[in-house]
């Protein structure tokens, strides 16, 4: 066959099929419904944090504050409410905060030209600090009665399905919808494949790159809610975690190149299962925390070297023009 | 019996299927100057970059000193003795003449005074006024390129390439430059030079190379060229029947005044530039590199940004305008096609009907929020038909595309804006014989249906066969502006020339 391609995404499938069934072989309670359900629970919060990242990933950007927004405006939530406002006060300024976050966060980055990377180093060290400095009193926000009703969107099941995994399924199809079928989601990827091309088409590509922060803030802040409710309380040191490690690995692994303008939604649910595989195998397998991570970092690195293999942008295509 | 330092055999290099040059044989002789001349996209860039180590070719030999060589990097192929001086200067701006001298050939501990003193006896022995401890971006171009010569003579270089060295100089540069390359010749070192004016290549060169389609079509002593020989070689057939058809005897009626441009500045690039552009006719704007055409019109584009004190006024249909970026420009109706497609002219992962619906969504936001897969794909095969598009299938990537389907896509993003002045940029550059005479077919359609059309262009012929009126810019403004009835390359010429 002449014109048969791999694509990243099919390699992915591929790895990931062979990963999962030499775990259901050789572990002992991995393949059990169970513990199947327990492997999507715990890497729901993870996926709808890769799907923000995958937003703006796909705008050939990078947003290193994702858990800042997934810790910050959720714990002040939590917290207004344990001072006694109600909840539907409570949500709306929590929402309204991050969706703050992510205008500076798309300020810095489309109209004071910051690079991604460090725009959202230094904004989401500050969020969370200022979280910690004034807004929490204790490092792990508790749940308070007023919260109560509030809980099913991480406990208990629809149709048998954990609430988180549904909260998932549910952010997948909104972002999918998004990406592929609206307007702003053709800009989205017309701007991560070639940002000059697209400001000369004529797409508003200011406005757009801030909306992308703006959406991963709102979706980030949405994840938190959900982990805030499915353990009933805030973890606010989720900050100083490797999790935004993971979150990256979760795209890059799915084969969302980091050079912007390809993927989609399917590639973060890829990776999603993946990663969630390689982790619970991980803990079936009892290894210690400091192996999972050296495993992870080698995982990421082959990743990313794959990605530049496969999405080359060399010198030689670069001046096709120039003959 | 001449000496030959470099020679090619049935040279070829493939971009993606298409032959930049395709079964080239090349001698270069040790002490001579040799100019390569052809028009734009003939081939000559490509087979200096060869030489120079820039790129590799895809099959054919290529012998330096008599041994078998196919450097694949700018440094292995000064190694052997090979340098070139590009068009964009290689020099690091930031730092001094002498450290640019030097770079590469740093010892471990590296001594400012040291390298300054070396420098200054190097450039003395050279008979070069530049001071070595000036530091490089405040030089002028001529000065910035003496110091290329001077590294590259510095490197022992055997062969040194020029990649047009006078189109940025001023007339005493130039002969300044020209005593330069003599100078080199007589210690021996082979000088190739790319060139566009044809005189300077007489005056200049021993021998003289002409490309045309990628093919060596001539080498012979330069005294045994003059001008006409050179263009017929060039261009393939006699000046009277160029592939640009014959001299316009008629020219199109200018229609209402829809853009004047005045006193429009832009440091260093426009310079107080006036012009006006009539709706229903072809406006040509000639130049050298340089001379400010794409800049002044990307200013009006809203691309890039004047100056903002004495910028100059643009005026769109008797209203003063300014943009800041360019989508309000295109939804005043001006369409800025652009030269450097690659970098700003198209999508390169997407399809044809995504790239040409994008343009579409642009323009036309309202009543377009969701998607219409439908209106994607109509778009796409009404525009691949109507530009005559061949592509490998109806998904094929826009990377996959040749220069001249690229070229067409991008025309037609944005066409689909139904834009009422069209400023095409070089809109043939790298673009195959065949698609040339279709882009030039549509650029008087275009015009004949009453649309303002601005075409800047380096080359006289396209210029000369589709423009009803000419400007001829000069280092950042209109000097001259002659109908098409009137002109002549000699007139024109003269203009863009001091």
């Amino acid at each position: 066959m002449k014109n048969f391609r791999v694509t990243q995404q099919e390699i992915v499938l591929v790895v990931f099929v062979a990963l999962f069934a030499i775990c259901s072989v050789f572990l002992n309670g991995f393949l059990t419904t169970d513990n199947i359900l327990t492997l999507l629970q715990n890497v729901a919060v993870l996926g709808i944090l890769g799907l923000a990242m995958a937003i703006v990933v796909i705008g050939r950007g990078i947003d290193i504050s994702l858990i800042a927004a997934l810790a910050v405006p959720p714990g002040l939530v939590l917290q207004l409410v344990q001072y006694g406002y109600t909840l539907p006060f409570a949500i709306s300024l929590g929402l309204g905060i991050a969706i703050i976050f992510g205008l500076v966060n798309g300020w810095l980055i489309a109209y004071a030209e910051v690079p991604s990377l460090f725009a959202t180093l230094a904004t989401g060290i500050f969020f969370a600090g200022l979280g910690q400095a004034f807004l929490f009193e204790l490092e792990v926000v508790q749940w308070s009665e007023g919260m109560n009703g509030f809980e099913w969107l991480g406990q208990g099941s629809l149709l048998g399905v954990p609430m988180p995994i549904v909260m998932f399924g549910i952010a997948c199809l909104a972002v999918a919808f998004l990406l592929r079928r609206t307007r702003v989601g053709a800009y989205i990827y017309a701007i991560g494949d070639n940002l000059a091309a697209s400001r000369v088409t004529g797409i508003p590509v200011r406005p757009i790159v801030v909306l992308q922060y703006v959406l991963a803030a709102l979706i980030g802040c949405f994840a938190g809610l959900v982990l805030a409710s499915s353990v009933n309380s805030m973890p606010t040191r989720i900050y100083s975690s490797t999790l935004i490690y993971d979150v990256i690995l979760v795209v890059v692994l799915g084969g969302i190149g980091l050079s912007g303008g390809k993927g989609g939604v399917i590639n973060v649910i890829l990776g999603t299962l993946l990663i969630g595989t390689m982790l619970n195998s991980m803990t079936i397998m009892d290894l210690p925390y400091a192996a999972q991570n050296l495993f992870k970092g080698i995982v990421l690195l082959i990743a990313v070297i794959a990605d530049t293999l496969l999405n080359p942008r060399n010198e030689e295509t670069a001046q096709q023009g120039d003959i | 019996m001449t000496d030959t330092v470099i020679s090619l055999e049935k040279a070829t290099k493939l971009y993606s299927g298409v032959a930049a040059i395709e079964d080239i044989d090349f001698d270069l002789w040790r002490g001579e100057i040799h100019a390569l001349v052809g028009e734009n996209g003939a081939g000559k860039s490509t087979l200096t970059k060869v030489m120079a180590g820039v790129v590799t070719l895809s099959s054919g030999t290529m012998k330096i000193d008599g041994k078998e060589a196919a450097p694949s990097t700018p440094l292995e192929a000064r190694h052997l003795g090979v340098a070139m001086v590009f068009q964009e200067n290689s020099l690091v701006p930031t730092m001094t003449v002498a450290q640019n001298l030097f770079l590469g050939q740093e010892r471990y501990f590296n001594r400012l005074r040291g390298i300054n003193i070396a420098a200054q006896q190097f450039l003395q022995s050279l008979n070069f006024d530049v001071s070595p401890t000036a530091v490089v971006d405040t030089l002028g171009a001529a000065k910035k390129q003496m110091v290329e010569i001077a590294r590259a003579v510095l490197h022992k270089a055997k062969v040194i390439i020029f990649d047009e060295p006078t189109a940025s100089l001023t007339p005493e540069e130039r002969k300044y430059f020209f005593d330069l390359v003599r100078n080199l010749k007589g210690r021996g070192v082979s000088i190739i030079f790319i060139s566009h004016a044809l005189e300077e290549a007489l005056e200049l060169a021993d021998r003289i190379t002409v490309l045309r389609d990628s093919k060596a079509v001539v080498t012979d002593d330069a005294a045994n060229f003059d001008r006409a020989r050179i263009v017929k070689a060039m261009v393939g057939r006699d000046l009277s029947d160029t592939l640009y058809g014959t001299k316009k005897t008629t020219v199109r009626r200018a229609g209402k005044r829809v853009l004047t441009i005045q006193n429009l500045k832009m440091a260093p690039m426009v310079k107080n530039n006036s012009l006006s552009v009539f709706a229903g006719q072809v406006t040509g704007v000639f130049g050298l590199v340089g001379a400010g055409r794409t800049e002044t019109f990307k200013i009006v584009a809203g691309v890039i940004k004047r100056d903002f004190f004495h910028g100059g006024e643009v005026i769109l249909h008797q209203k003063p305008v300014r943009y800041r970026v360019p989508a309000p420009a295109i939804k005043a109706g001006i369409a800025y096609i652009t030269e450097d497609r690659k970098a700003e002219g198209f999508f390169e992962t997407f399809s044809i009907a995504r790239n040409i619906y994008l343009g579409l969504l642009a323009k036309f936001p309202k009543g377009r929020a969701i998607l219409s897969k439908r209106e994607q794909t109509q778009a796409g095969s009404n525009w691949i038909e109507r530009l005559n598009v061949r592509a490998i299938g109806d998904a094929a990537k826009m990377i996959e595309l040749s220069g001249g389907n690229q070229q067409k896509v991008v025309i037609a993003k944005s066409l689909v804006q139904e834009p009422d002045i069209i400023i095409f940029d070089e809109p043939t550059r790298g673009v195959d014989v065949g698609a040339i005479e279709e882009i030039h077919e549509l650029i008087n359609r275009l015009a004949d249906e009453g649309k303002a059309v601005v075409m800047i262009s380096s080359y006289l012929p396209e210029v000369m066969g589709l423009s009803d009126r000419i400007l001829v810019s000069r280092q950042g403004k209109v000097v001259e502006e002659l109908s098409a009835l009137e002109a002549t390359e000699e007139k024109i010429m003269y203009a863009a020339i001091h």
